[in-house]
């Protein structure tokens, strides 16, 4: 902490001592400390990545810390699993829900109660529906969970979480899916529980939002705490440079400006699923454009969608041609090619060698009367495991015993491979790849875009969508709300359009939207 | 239950129309004797299958039932031989349930524990299970103490006493299963077992209850199996498929969270049925193995065409309302 504000003498109800937390080689906390009074609201901001989720994970008992402390109330947390912390008096509202969406809304309100405030069995609708009036939700208990939109569910989480009485309430990003109404309702329920004396440690990226209703503000950068500040004085521009200024450690590619009239070859008009949209973009030849956001606006499933994996309305076309999103062949057949980020589970093959990775989509290509010569396979990939520097012993190695960085360049290889390849989506293209992989992906991503290819990355990371991206769109709640051009682009300026998505600029989707 | 008669409607009509059937072409389908072995051979696969319904509660399954209640019967020769009288049944007894409760806790442990997918660990210990009884009894032999399974198999009239109780049980554990806490915990845990952890329950003991209550129920129904051969066999437990095809037809949901203590037993009632009625045909058995293939697909198609309709119904509907935060790793 570099500075620390005095405050009243209230007593602390939560307080994390020098928390630290690696998960394998990636350190997501080191030695930080927070810690939550009776009756404030204590915002903790920081990048995707920064940390803030492990945090409350160890706060709510479901993360173990390698080192550090838990005091919630006077005492020692000292088993980690999320029933002690209830105990104990912690409250948490899920960024995914804790919802059973088997179970109707009435069942889950029940499960949610310590069992000495559960009333008996046989009154439990009663109970739940008299319980969603004190918390003025529209929500009817009989019905099925699984049935409310995605703004009740979120509103449901975080009134389960004031049902257990807590001291301390953890809300990790509760206004991703509430429009500004409901943000205010949202505020309205929590403010009333902190007059009570409870205190609050309220974990969103949308600075204007939170900054209205807290008290003190932490910023983490790259698991480490940044400092802790009265948010009646510390200026939201004060707290982006604390949240940006990582070290550059990659180069990125040369980009060569885009031509004025650059044909395009992606074209969505509306396209609209389940978390996001409705979006229209369009994406030039040569093009790279990247999707920013903090996770969980909707970037993964309007690739997704985009790729044929989910469903969605509105129109796409590849090249003037719209193409068939029913299922994953359909993009595939027009030129479209997603590399998911899940890599192992779906991007590749694990256990098949690389060569068999590298060449599962072009077979028919290379094979002659149903039968794969292995020359033909090896001759194919050979100069690409070479121009995109995998390392590996052999090409008949598994791709599983590989490094990230080089499972991703296997990846890559089918794009390369497929002569008709038109649009490429990435997600999260370099995710747990380490530094030395990184330009080589990013040069292959830019000489497939040289050679016409429009790329769509989609990258948590805003330093990398600087350097590789002709122009950046950033996503809140499901929408296209800013578009940055290639001569502002920028970590500062990306981090500034995340943190400073308000709820009403929702509404602004069709002035910021691409042409 | 909302949904949930449909499977007990579509059972007790099953039911129903085999038996009517089987009255019309034998007269012999509905007399005293044939109704009264008839419930007496379902009793195995029905409180087995009480087990087997458990462990899909909690989204499982046990395959190792069938070896355990061989296992059980084997045991059994040893310890309750016709010349164990008086007070030595007791600890005969509990040698039977004990090996039950021992192969619960080792297929909880292996999957909780472990974190193996329970059905490769209960096929690791049906395996294990096979090979001891075999070892301890090479072939059919050990006479198991009459006195001590009769008493099993006493009936009132036409009706076993034992079926009796196997019908109040399932009538008290669907009660406890839909209107208690802990039976809606239970569900819960097996409809989601992660909101369940964040909500502070326990889902390990959960199912680690689960799977030793469903090899203590296998234990049980090896008492009735021993009544029924009464000889130490290694051989003649095959129950493991059918008590899931029970439970299965009975409304449970493979993926946890469902199902329902007396449709598994009309369900297990039913699938006796049909080997018994078959023989009276002279159809050979194979008939009964495919009739029961396809009834078990026929039942889940019908089982889930509601949600499958809610399901497209619902994509439908959120289409064009909220975007959503959902789905994505939490940074």
């Amino acid at each position: 902490m570099t500075t620390s504000i005095p405050g009243p003498e209230l007593p602390q109800v939560l307080s994390v001592r020098g928390a630290s937390k690696a998960f394998g080689a990636v350190q997501a906390l080191s030695n930080v400390s927070v810690d939550c009074r009776a009756g404030e609201i204590h915002a903790l901001v920081g990048e995707n990545g920064s940390g803030k989720s492990t945090l409350l994970g160890i706060a709510s008992g479901s993360v173990a810390p390698d080192e550090g402390s838990v005091q919630i109330g006077q005492q020692a947390l000292t088993r980690h699993t999320p029933a002690a912390a209830r105990r104990l008096g912690v409250g948490i509202a899920y960024q995914d829900y804790s919802h059973v969406l088997g179970l109707s809304v009435a069942e889950n309100i029940y499960l949610a109660v310590p069992s000495d405030a559960r009333p008996r069995y046989g009154r439990m609708e009663q109970w739940a529906a008299e319980t969603l009036a004190t918390f003025k939700l529209d929500i009817s208990a009989s019905a099925a969970a699984a049935s409310l939109s995605l703004a009740d569910r979120q509103l449901l989480e975080v009134a389960k979480a004031l049902l257990t009485r807590p001291k301390v309430l953890l809300l990790d990003e509760p206004t991703t899916a509430l429009g500004p109404d409901a943000v205010e309702q949202l505020h309205t329920l929590v403010l009333e529980r902190v007059q009570s004396g409870v205190g609050v440690l309220y974990v969103s990226h949308r600075l204007p939002e939170v900054l209205a209703v807290a008290d003190r503000v932490t910023v983490l950068r790259d698991g480490v705490g940044q400092g802790t500040f009265d948010a009646a004085t510390v200026s939201e521009d004060a707290l982006v440079a604390l949240m940006i200024g990582r070290p550059l450690t990659v180069a990125f590619p040369e980009r060569d400006p885009l031509p004025e009239q650059a044909r395009v070859l992606l074209e969505l008009t509306g396209l609209q699923g389940d978390r996001f949209g409705p979006v229209d973009l369009v994406v030039r030849k040569g093009e790279i454009l990247g999707i920013a956001g903090a996770e969980g606006n909707g970037q993964v499933p309007f690739l997704r969608a985009l790729a044929g994996i989910e469903p969605a309305t509105g129109g796409a076309s590849c090249d003037g041609v719209q193409f068939d999103r029913r299922s994953p062949a359909g993009p595939l057949r027009a030129g479209v090619v997603l590399l998911s980020g899940d890599r192992r589970g779906e991007a590749l093959f694990p256990v098949l060698s690389v060569r068999a990775n590298a060449t599962i989509q072009v077979l028919r290509r290379l094979g002659r009367g149903g039968i794969v010569p292995r020359a033909a396979e090896r001759n194919a990939i050979s100069s690409l495991v070479e121009r995109l520097r995998v390392r590996m012993a052999s090409t008949e190695q598994p791709v599983q015993s590989l490094s990230g960085g080089n499972q991703q360049k296997v990846s890559l290889i089918r794009p390369f491979l497929r002569g008709d390849v038109k649009v490429i989506l990435a997600e999260e293209p370099t995710q747990g790849v380490d530094v030395g992989a990184r330009f080589d992906i990013y040069e292959a991503l830019r000489a497939k875009a040289d050679e016409g290819v429009a790329t769509v990355v989609k990258s948590s990371d805003p330093i990398e969508l600087a350097g590789i991206c002709d122009r950046v769109v950033v996503m809140s709640r499901g929408r296209i709300v800013q578009e940055i051009p290639r001569h502002e682009l920028g970590e500062r300026r990306i981090v500034e359009a995340i943190v400073g998505s308000r709820a009403s600029v929702a509404d602004k989707t069709a002035e910021a939207s691409a042409p | 239950m909302r949904r949930g008669f449909l499977p007990l409607v579509l059972m007790t009509a099953l039911i129903v129309a085999l038996g009517a059937y089987a009255e019309v072409h034998s007269s012999v389908f509905l007399s005293k004797s044939n109704l009264n072995s008839l419930l007496l051979q379902s009793m195995p696969l029905i409180i087995v299958s009480f087990g087997q319904a458990v462990a899909l509660l909690v989204g499982g399954f046990d395959v190792s039932v069938a070896a355990l209640m061989t296992m059980c019967v084997v045991v059994a020769s040893f310890t309750l031989t016709p010349t164990t009288t008086g007070l030595a049944i007791i600890p005969g007894v509990l040698a039977v349930v004990g090996v039950g409760i021992g192969a619960g806790v080792c297929n909880a442990f292996l999957i909780r524990v472990l974190q193996l997918p329970s059905i490769v660990a209960t096929l690791g210990t049906l395996s294990v299970l096979e090979g001891l009884s075999l070892l301890l009894r090479g072939y059919p032999q050990g006479p198991i103490n009459t006195n001590v399974t009769g008493k099993l198999v006493t009936s009132v009239g036409f009706l076993p006493v034992a079926f009796i109780g196997v019908v109040i049980l399932a009538t008290l554990a669907d009660g406890w299963l839909y209107r208690s806490r802990a039976g809606l915990a239970l569900r819960g845990v097996g409809l989601d077992a992660r909101s369940s952890r964040r909500l502070g329950m326990s889902t390990s003991l959960v199912v680690v209850l689960a799977f030793v209550v469903c090899s203590l129920m296998a234990a049980f129904a090896g008492f009735y199996l021993a009544a029924e051969v009464q000889v130490g066999s290694p051989i003649i437990g095959n129950q493991a498929l059918e008590s899931i095809a029970a439970a299965v037809l009975g409304g449970a949901s493979l993926a946890g969270g469902k199902g329902s203590f007396v449709g598994t037993l009309l369900a297990a009632f039913f699938l006796t049925e049909i080997n018994n009625v078959l023989p009276l045909f002279q159809e050979p058995a194979e008939y009964a193995d495919m009739t029961i293939g396809v009834l078990i697909l026929l039942a889940l198609v019908l089982y889930q065409a509601p949600e499958l309709v809610e399901r497209l119904r619902s994509v439908r509907r959120r289409v064009g309302t909220t975007p959503d935060a959902h789905g994505e790793a939490p940074a």
